[in-house]
């Protein structure tokens, strides 16, 4: 069987948009203080990577909140949506495979995956992409990541990418950037 | 059935057997679809990087399929971790766990101190305490003699652990370098779960080790304590009530 695994978050939808400009109002349900509520917003909108001592803190909380509520909020891209029912009719098995913590966002997840028709197989946290692509026997990535990008090809796996701001200029061996989900057809048979 | 399976049933009764987290390193679709024979149904997956180790959240378990696990499980062909009911509970577990990002299953001195104060407070209650390491610190279970509400469960060990924090504060020790988590939590019953006694943890390939005011058991000795504590030392509801009333009761009139 023909298998593909498909990222979710800036691939099938609008993340880092609807994280930027989607108006959080505050709500005692972040458990911060309203101050402490826009400047932790600004951290996360300005995709601090900053690395962090401990695991669990008020921050990474906070986080984990607003990224279940962008989770939630953010919009398929349509051509994503047309690919994916492409690629069910052409008898592939598809795997989502995202660095969502699945513990807490499987079921707003899978209820966006069903409110918007797209089909899978199956759902997979991987930390390492690539590693889970290889261990599983898939040849094709669908991911935005630079790490994703630039790695997938030395380890065998063809890694197809929709070009945003952050990965237009990264380079990877077999790897193809495209405009429109329509692109990527031809490029795996079809 | 295996004894060990027996005694891991009765332990854990009342908590939902038709659904299970299971840690295993074995991969692949083949073998994905020999595991989802029958009716049994994956949530999804997981891969960590910790020994390339793969996690599935399984539903709809039938009870055969379930003792099948169960016995992997002590046998050491995966780890099974169990969700908690939704609304009532005879066992509880406060989950102490090293907070750093990295490093994070060396025993440090809040972990150490939050441990024995938590237990000799649990004790001194009549709450009675089996002390698991956990890989990053220790689950402490209790298990009572019949179910309880689990928000009633939630503010015990809410009370209790805030008194430990408290003592760790008085010492000089952070409390924020340790991580409670106590389960059931009526807000996210059916999405964390908790290995069972009997497992090895991923990363050290560590048995479950009970813990005792003279350390940690050796394997053998571990499961004649968890036997031990199954037939003498769970909880009357009455004990664990009184413990609430002496927790729970005087912070309220305080405030």
């Amino acid at each position: 069987m023909k298998m593909i695994a498909v990222d979710l978050d800036d691939t099938l939808n609008d993340f880092t948009a609807t994280l930027r400009q989607t108006h959080f109002a505050y709500d005692e349900k972040f458990a911060v203080a309203p101050a402490v509520f826009d400047q932790y917003l600004q951290r996360i909108r300005n995709g601090s990577t900053e690395v962090e001592d401990l695991l669990s803190t008020e921050f990474s909380f906070f986080r984990a909140k607003i990224h279940l509520e962008c989770y939630r909020r953010a919009k398929a891209r349509a051509d994503a949506v047309g690919f994916m029912r492409w690629l069910r009719q052409e008898g592939w098995r598809i795997v989502i495979c995202t660095h969502r913590d699945l513990r807490s966002s499987y079921r707003h997840t899978k209820t966006w995956l069903d409110e918007n028709g797209i089909p899978f197989d199956q759902i997979f946290r991987a930390g390492n992409k690539i590693v889970f692509c290889k261990l599983w026997g898939i040849d094709i990535l669908v991911d935005d990541n630079l790490f994703n990008i630039e790695y997938g090809g030395r380890y065998g796996v063809k890694v197809y990418y929709p070009i945003n701001d952050q990965n237009r200029a990264v380079v990877g061996v077999g790897a193809r950037g495209f405009e429109t989900f329509t692109e990527v057809r031809p490029w795996i048979g079809g | 059935m295996d004894w060990r399976v027996s005694l891991i049933k009765a332990f854990y009764r009342g908590l939902p057997m038709d659904r299970a987290k299971v840690e295993m390193s074995r991969y692949g679709f083949d073998f994905l679809e020999k595991l989802l024979a029958g009716d049994m149904q994956l949530e999804y997956g997981e891969l960590t990087l910790a020994n390339v180790l793969h996690k599935y959240k399984l539903t709809n378990i039938s009870e055969a399929r379930m003792d099948e696990l169960l016995r992997s499980h002590v046998e050491k062909e995966c780890n099974i971790c169990l969700y908690f009911d939704k609304r009532i509970n005879s066992t509880f577990c406060f989950n102490l766990d090293n907070n750093h990002a990295t490093n994070n299953t060396v025993i440090i001195p809040e972990v150490e101190l939050a441990v024995r104060a938590l237990v000799e407070r649990l004790n001194n209650t009549g709450c009675n305490t089996l002390v698991v390491a956990s890989g990053r610190g220790y689950h402490v279970w209790c298990r009572l003699a019949s179910p309880v509400a689990n928000t009633r469960l939630y503010r015990f060990m809410l009370h209790t652990a805030a008194r430990v924090n408290l003592l760790l504060h008085e010492h000089g020790l952070d409390p924020l370098k340790l991580k409670f988590n106590f389960y059931p939590d009526p807000r996210i019953h059916d999405v964390v779960s908790l290995r069972l006694f009997g497992s090895e943890h991923a990363k050290n390939k560590v048995f479950s080790r009970v813990f005792t005011a003279d350390g940690l058991l050796d394997e053998q000795a571990s499961w004649a304590y968890f036997e031990d504590y199954l037939n003498t030392k769970t909880i009357e509801v009455d004990t664990f009530n009184q413990a609430f009333n002496s927790v729970v009761a005087p912070s309220v009139k305080r405030s």
